[in-house]
């Protein structure tokens, strides 16, 4: 499973979770992705599960 | 035994009926209902008069704690986790406008469900909510669903 991350205007980090819609990892990042900014598409085992400190998480 | 009834024998085409093809039904489109007399589908189905049946436009149900997930949906493409409680639901074909009605509920005792949150106006493709506790911090819930009529 994929998830797509990216720096929201605030700093903080946004993880898009795709839905099963018949699109594709990509046409969801190209869609759902607000337009010019950078994502990166992870695998969902490198996204902490222990959410105590999510809204202080950073893309590193 | 079945009865089938097709356009073309080899099921492509459709079936239209009415004599401005208000009601089309072909394998390609489902059921579809002419512009040229309304476009809705109506129905009098304990409503107790025939009347235009609204349709939910989007649902998801979600799990926003640990490794946020989606249950099951309709028309989304996708959840954004925007950090604690806070989440934007992104549908997969958009609204006609942004004037549809969203609702949600989530599953922790006290706990309620804002949409339009944090300044973020919906948009036809999207729309954010934030679930917040009795105090009114945001929150996480292992349940959350949502739906938009129109």
């Amino acid at each position: 499973m994929k998830r797509i991350i990216y720096q929201d205007d605030t700093g903080g980090v946004a993880i898009i979770v795709p839905a099963d819609c018949g699109l594709t990892i990509e046409q969801i990042a190209a869609k759902d992705v607000p337009a010019g900014v950078a994502y990166s598409i992870v695998d969902v085992a490198d996204i902490p599960t222990d959410r105590t400190f999510r809204n202080a998480w950073e893309i590193t | 035994m079945s009865i089938g009834l097709k356009a073309n024998t080899d099921g492509s085409g459709a079936v239209q009926i009415g004599g401005t093809d208000a009601v089309s039904i072909s394998a390609a489109l489902g059921i579809t209902f002419a512009t040229g007399v309304d476009g809705d589908f109506k129905m009098n189905s304990g409503y107790g008069s025939i009347a235009t049946a609204f349709g939910c436009r989007a649902w998801v149900n979600f799990n926003g704690t640990g490794v946020v997930a989606i249950r099951a949906s309709g028309n989304v493409s996708s959840i954004t986790d925007n950090g604690v409680g806070t989440y934007t639901v992104n549908f997969a074909t958009a609204m006609p406008d942004r004037d549809y009605a969203a609702s949600g509920v989530c599953g922790n005792e006290n706990n309620f469900i804002g949409l339009a949150t944090d300044g973020f106006v919906p948009t036809a493709s999207a729309i954010r909510l934030s679930i917040h506790d009795a105090a009114n911090m945001p929150q996480d819930s292992a349940f959350v669903n949502f739906v938009t009529h129109r």
